[in-house]
């Protein structure tokens, strides 16, 4: 994939050489915890009778914190299909399409940047997270298996709607429809999940929906160790994993998918 | 072997519209080669075929032998393009922009450094190398953009519209780059512009495109000498000097006289000048003022298109032409 490295790292200076678009970068995830996350940590919430409602977690920030990470990777992703529909109309696309380099270079250096957008922001949510009154807390203690399982889940989401929302730019040409798309395919995939809500709060056709969103696979695998920790269970490590592969086939149907489809029609 | 074949190219985009309607033509080694048009004429979507960034609707074209349609990621290699719009990215600085396209050309390191320098020295842009681009002028982006088009030392160089929105001191100034490019460099070129002067200046040979369409082909005085027309026009000091002079013949139509003036319709003035001026000696004839009007290319795409190349102006160029315009003001 000849141009991906430097493809990628014009891609990163330009974020952060972008104060206002690096900044709100940051302070996003800053304000779902911070705001969203307190706005749910009192009233019933705050009461150990619906602690098992929110899978056992000490409160509902640390319930919510995983879902906060996915759907964070899920949103940030949609800039990978804006970049692109930029550098069409800027005609940059039209030079780089005349280089030679992979085409497919093009749309994984949005990509890759993304993902690497949506790690600084994993590190800030958690910081945020932990810092906030009542905020995630490691009732378990934090293992290695947990950092890695929150790190590969982040990757792979964000890597499979980057990829997403870059293909769909890949075929448009207006700003504005492709904020619109974004948004129809966003809402509702971090609404009919479990990302923020707890299962048994959702009526049941929701939660039929909800089991099938990869939204769900990811929220479900980082909060069963982040609020397990070292007390995990046999079943809970077979289910994480399980959520895992299942991640990791989508996100290779999804390479291969992006790749064909950004070689072939690609077009200035 | 010519650096380009094009035989029967065409291009029809979605919906219908034949941008490029069957042209052919050849660019031999180390020429200038000029596509005149208005805009809309097809001269970008010809370059964007020869470029492989578009693909052709049918035909065939070769760019140093290559086959567009089967090796378009070899001919990449091997040629360099200069953009209508300003593609190089602002949040970069000038030598960044450059190293990113020397790393997609696979250029090592040290030599990609060198070859840098070099070509900024060439284009003036040494001392503004590390300033972002978003702060050159548009002048300034335009050499940045033909200094990262001959990167790689490329054998064929497109440029497209290359003084597009620049203004005629800046654009003047850029035909003397792309003259010390080939001078220098012993680049073959191909270049398009709606600017007659533009091709006139710089071209070895051209084609006037409309309408998508190759309307002629040749050099800038084979076109103006198909018009059969230089005017040399004399105002003499008497009305009896102008009646005397419009008695010469040698093989023109029958002068045009007006009061003193007297108008000779010519094939090629530089050949009949000095036979005039022997007619005018040998007669005692003084001339107050001598002026020869040559064809201009504008008259020669009035000739074959019926239309001069302002009537013929399109709206999508145009459109380009603002953003440019807008982006270089920002």
């Amino acid at each position: 994939m000849s141009g991906l490295v430097p493809l990628t790292v014009r891609e990163l200076k330009k974020w952060y050489r972008s104060p206002v678009f690096f900044f709100v970068g940051l302070l996003q995830p800053f304000f779902w915890i911070a705001l969203f996350g307190s706005a749910f940590s009192g009233g019933p919430f705050a009461s150990p009778l619906y602690s098992s409602a929110i899978d056992n977690a000490p409160n509902y920030i640390t319930f919510v914190v995983a879902g906060v990470l996915t759907t964070t990777a899920l949103f940030t992703g949609m800039f990978s299909g804006i970049n692109i529909i930029w550098d069409r109309r800027l005609g940059t696309l039209s030079r780089l399409l005349a280089s030679p380099i992979s085409r497919s270079s093009i749309v994984f250096s949005k990509v890759l940047s993304s993902i690497a957008r949506i790690m600084v922001q994993v590190v800030i949510l958690i910081l945020a997270a932990l810092v906030i009154p009542d905020g995630l807390r490691f009732v378990n203690g934090f293992t290695l298996f947990a950092a890695a399982v929150i790190v590969a889940t982040t990757l792979m989401i964000a890597f499979i709607f980057s990829s997403l929302f870059s293909v769909i730019a890949v075929k448009m040409r207006n700003m504005q429809s492709i904020f619109g798309i974004s948004n129809l395919i966003s809402l509702p995939l971090m609404f009919a999940s479990f990302a923020m809500f707890p299962k048994t709060f959702m009526i049941g056709w929701l939660q039929s929906v909800a089991v099938w969103n990869p939204i769900s696979w990811a929220a479900d695998a980082m909060r069963t160790v982040i609020i397990n920790g070292s007390a995990i269970t046999t079943t809970q490590s077979y289910s994480t994993l399980f959520d895992l592969l299942v991640l990791g086939i989508l996100s290779l149907a999804v390479f291969l998918f992006t790749y064909f489809i950004s070689e072939q029609e690609i077009r200035e | 072997m010519s650096m380009i074949e094009v035989k029967g190219l065409t291009k029809i985009y979605p919906g219908g519209i034949k941008a490029v309607d069957n042209i052919s033509f050849t660019v031999e080694k180390n020429e200038i080669y000029g596509l005149l048009g208005p805009n809309g004429a097809g001269k970008t979507t010809t370059i964007k075929m020869l470029t492989s960034a578009l693909k052709p609707t049918s035909g065939d074209a070769f760019v140093n032998g290559l086959n567009i349609r089967t090796e378009s990621l070899e001919v990449r290699k091997t040629i360099g393009i200069v953009p209508q719009d300003l593609t190089a990215d602002e949040d970069l600085t000038g030598f960044e922009n450059m190293y990113m396209f020397a790393q997609f050309y696979r250029i090592p390191r040290q030599e990609a450094y060198e070859q840098i320098e070099r070509l900024l020295d060439l284009v003036e842009l040494t001392e503004a190398k590390n300033r972002y681009v978003k702060g050159y002028s548009g002048g300034m982006r335009k050499r940045l953009e033909l200094a990262i088009g001959l990167l790689h030392n490329p054998e064929i160089l497109f440029l497209d519209e290359p003084t597009l929105g620049l203004d005629v001191q800046t654009r003047t100034r850029m035909w003397e780059y792309i003259r010390e490019i080939v001078k220098k460099m012993g680049v073959t070129i191909i270049l398009t512009s709606h600017y007659l002067e533009e091709i006139d200046s710089l071209a070895d040979r051209m084609s006037i495109m409309d309408k998508g369409k190759i309307v002629i082909t040749g050099t800038s005085d084979e076109l103006k000498g198909s018009l059969k027309g230089d005017v040399i026009s004399i105002i003499c000091d008497t009305a009896g000097e102008a009646e005397a002079l419009s008695s010469y013949r040698d093989g023109i139509d029958q002068p045009v006289i007006k009061e003193n003036e007297v108008r000779l319709s010519v094939e090629n003035s530089d050949k009949d000048l000095a036979k005039i001026f022997n007619f005018m000696i040998e007669r005692k004839i003084t001339p107050m003022s001598i002026n020869v009007h040559k064809p201009s290319l504008d008259q020669v795409f009035l000739k074959y298109t019926g239309r001069t190349i302002r009537e013929a102006e399109g709206g999508e160029d145009v459109r380009k032409s603002s953003m440019n315009l807008r982006r270089m003001r920002a």
